[in-house]
């Protein structure tokens, strides 16, 4: 499914599966449903977080940063093929006891920056999903209850349904007509309130709401996240006034952020505190000029599967989905080129977090000034 | 006194002595996904001996496998151009490199075709990496790492511990001190080839049963032991284990047959009693009792395939030898007993370097030819025949 609906992997595409050790299962699975899909070579390049912490503990400063020359190459080369994701953290604690400035700085800058151009000028068709292992339903459920963790990622990517294929194709019209509706408001800002939370976020007039069913630039249909359930957009990266507290943990960089609180002005992020992991967001938001405005903003109801599980997933393809989140960094549907001046965020980073639930209002003001309600204990407002 | 573990002990012997990691380097990893944690304990080791970045790339043969069943022909010989770029910057970078072997799944491409198997090699990657060798631009180490389907293929179970215990003898370190261990044991096989080096050797013969073999050398060709020094003058040890004194043949004077005394572990399959025929320095006819087709996709993966690239002798006071196991692992079989290998020859072994009848291929397959019934004479250019090795015991004086 993630090869066939989510990445839509074509005749003669080179295919890139970017994974780790402990997904082996399913980085090898995923290659031969490539194959089969017609693909001509499928180049899976596995990463391993233990020998990133052996480079943020013991190498130079000169290597934290360092992007190799090959692995942008490489990156370059997705362009007009399909790339294939794999999520899932067996180790989501493996950096917690490091120097946390020395853990945010350690990003592959260049690499990310090549990565997110082709991603926001659509030259791939790409999927993320999650595979299941101990480490993961240890973190999630408290006991490394493998099956109950797949039995909840079976629900939430739809794989339960008798024919997941067409529940995935009802489920993005749905979506897809929520974004509609949206974008007929004419909306100009979005407005939060909740416990510690009281948030305005400007948008642009060319802002427009979309569902993750996306089409490459060369017209290839794909599902970028599996599972996806948020309608988003772009939002004026010069209008964020107020503060707003994360009500998910967020799992980043190797450690889990709890309790984040954030304050914004001009519509940047100018005040960070956390009950734990602050200093991680501090060093992402340090990584360029931009990290500290807003690249997303994302609608999700209390329909969402992820949510109805009522568990925290901490990772992001999961949690962003649970709820309405915001993501500060780079655009999605940006270009290389655009200027934040004029309300398009640009930067190498991207991250984001969770700030909705049944005690969050959010409301839209449209342009003309009239007030709409979106979403009130969780459930969505408009007409559907 | 903290107790450090076996792969922390391990790494530190590859690191230092083996690919002699130095401040400021590049380092590359090359592994299998059952080599983790010795992966791990490398990078750590290499960062604490300043390397200045290490990039891992773990291959999975199950990935290959899949590419074997259903790529296009034009595509299994294939090198993307990125992991091309990548082996060039190392060649160019001047980076130590580490490669970890020990098959955890010797048998995964077995059933699949064996032409197809053989012809599945990133050519260009092979040849960039045989630049680095011959221009000896990199300080590199290549080591077997213990896991259970290894383990298995060897003992019938996956007795890791027993492996382990192997390597740790075969990898000196067991000793009180591997360090100066090695040093002891480099300087002996060094000696061992200036030995051989004064015989000024012709051509050596082989005779045992089903092999009877003459292999031309050289006059330029020069015996070397494993412990080599790279062109910024960085020594290394690129084999650990390593029991060989070995040299490049003269890649037009082979003559006879031979028959392999050991499986061969090659491209995922097992070629077992292997059987070569050799007329005018090329192979000419190949049989086995098993995997015969696996060799005959590799020779015939470009013109110079089926010459030799090196002959290599070894005695029976070697440690890999001694434990009378099978590794199915050339870096361990090679180094029980006496060797050739069709394909890419060592420039380095040569006076002179590329010079014509030193062989050039994208190919460098060794496998087994020696043992307690294959005696070993050289001739030398000044007609006298002497003895080198009888029931495997090394015969000029060390």
């Amino acid at each position: 499914m993630a090869v066939r609906v989510g990445a839509n992997v074509g005749e003669g595409q080179v295919v890139f599966i970017g994974t780790q050790i402990e997904h082996a299962p399913l980085a090898r699975a995923l290659a031969r449903h490539a194959y089969a899909a017609g693909a001509r070579y499928v180049d899976v390049q596995y990463a391993d977080p233990h020998v990133r912490r052996a480079m943020i503990e013991l190498g130079p400063d000169e290597a934290l940063g360092h992007s190799p020359a090959w692995l942008i190459e490489r990156a370059q080369a997705m362009a007009g093929n399909a790339m294939l994701a794999t999520t899932g953290d067996p180790e989501p604690h493996l950096l917690a006891d490091l120097d946390g400035e020395r853990v945010g700085r350690a990003r592959q800058t260049d690499l990310a920056r090549t990565a997110l151009a082709l991603i926001t000028e659509r030259k791939l068709n790409w999927t993320g999903v999650a595979y299941p292992n101990e480490g993961w339903a240890r973190q999630v459920l408290g006991e490394p209850d493998v099956e109950r963790l797949w039995d909840a990622v079976a629900y939430c990517t739809r794989l339960d349904e008798d024919d997941p294929v067409e529940a995935w194709r009802v489920h993005m019209d749905r979506l897809g007509r929520r974004a509609e509706a949206l974008n007929a408001l004419g909306l100009d800002r979005l407005t939060y309130r909740g416990p510690g939370t009281e948030l305005e976020l400007g948008l642009l007039e060319r802002s427009r709401f979309g569902s993750a069913l996306f089409h490459t630039a060369a017209g290839r249909a794909y599902v970028a996240n599996m599972p996806t359930e948020e309608v988003f957009t772009t939002p004026d990266a010069r209008r964020a006034e107020g503060f707003v507290t994360s009500t998910k943990p967020l799992a980043v960089g190797g450690d889990v952020v709890e309790g984040l609180r954030m304050r914004f002005e001009g519509g940047r992020i100018v005040d960070v505190q956390a009950e734990r992991g602050a200093d991680v967001i501090r060093g992402q938001l340090e990584a360029d000029e931009n990290a500290s405005r807003l690249g997303e903003i994302a609608l999700v109801d209390g329909t969402s599967r992820v949510g109805r599980t009522g568990l925290t997933f901490f990772d992001t393809l999961y949690d962003e989905n649970a709820t309405c989140h915001i993501a500060y960094g780079a655009a999605v549907g940006g270009h290389e080129g655009d200027d934040p001046d004029d309300g398009i965020n640009v930067s190498t980073v991207h991250t984001d977090f969770m700030i909705g639930g049944p005690e969050v209002d959010v409301d839209g003001v449209t342009r003309d000034g009239r007030v709409v309600p979106l979403l009130r204990d969780d459930v969505w407002q408009l007409p559907e | 006194m903290t107790t450090r573990s076996r792969e922390e002990r391990y790494a530190e012997l590859i690191v230092r002595i083996g690919a002699n990691v130095q401040p400021g380097q590049l380092v590359e990893v090359l592994a299998g996904l059952e080599h983790v944690a010795m992966v791990r304990a490398v990078a750590r080791e290499a960062y604490r001996a300043g390397a200045r970045y290490v990039d891992v790339r773990y291959v999975d043969p199950h990935v290959r496998r899949a590419l074997i069943e259903s790529a296009a022909d034009d595509v299994l010989s294939w090198t993307p151009p990125w992991l091309l770029s990548r082996e060039r910057n190392f060649g160019d970078e001047h980076a130590a490199v580490v490669a970890l072997t020990g098959d955890a799944e010797p048998e995964l491409l077995a059933d699949l075709p064996g032409d197809r198997v053989g012809k599945a090699r990133m050519v260009e990657l092979a040849k960039e990496s045989s630049r680095q060798v011959t221009e000896r631009l990199c300080n590199w180490c290549v080591v077997g790492v213990p896991n259970a389907g290894w383990a298995t293929q060897m003992f019938g179970e996956p007795d890791v511990e027993r492996l382990w215990g192997l390597v740790e003898h075969c990898v000196r370190l067991d000793d009180s001190d591997p360090v100066a261990a090695w040093r002891a044991h480099t300087r002996k096989l060094a000696s061992r080839a200036e030995g051989l080096n004064r015989l000024a050797i012709d051509t050596l013969h082989f005779h045992g049963p089903g092999t009877d073999l003459v292999v031309g050398l050289l006059p330029e060709s020069r015996w070397l032991a494993v412990e080599s020094e790279t062109v910024d003058g960085v020594v290394y040890v690129a084999n650990m284990p390593t029991e060989e004194v070995f040299t490049t043949p003269d890649a037009r004077r082979t003559e006879g047959v031979v028959t392999s005394t050991m499986p061969l572990a090659v491209d995922g399959a097992i070629v077992k009693g292997l059987r070569v025929r050799f007329s005018e320095g090329r192979i000419v006819e190949v049989e086995a009792e098993e995997g015969a087709d696996v060799i005959r996709g590799q020779i015939e993966i470009d013109a110079n395939a089926a010459a030799l690239g090196e002959v290599a002798l070894v005695d029976g006071a070697s440690r890999i030898g001694e434990t009378g196991l099978t590794f199915y692992d050339t870096l361990y079989d090679e180094n029980a007993a006496c060797h050739v290998a069709y394909g890419d020859a060592y420039a380095e072994a040569v006076e002179g370097g590329q010079i014509e009848g030193v062989n050039v291929s994208s190919v460098h397959t060794d496998f087994m030819i020696g043992g307690p019934q294959v005696a070993v004479d050289a001739l030398t250019r000044d007609g006298r025949t002497v003895p080198l090795l009888r029931d495997n015991v090394w015969q000029p004086s060390d």
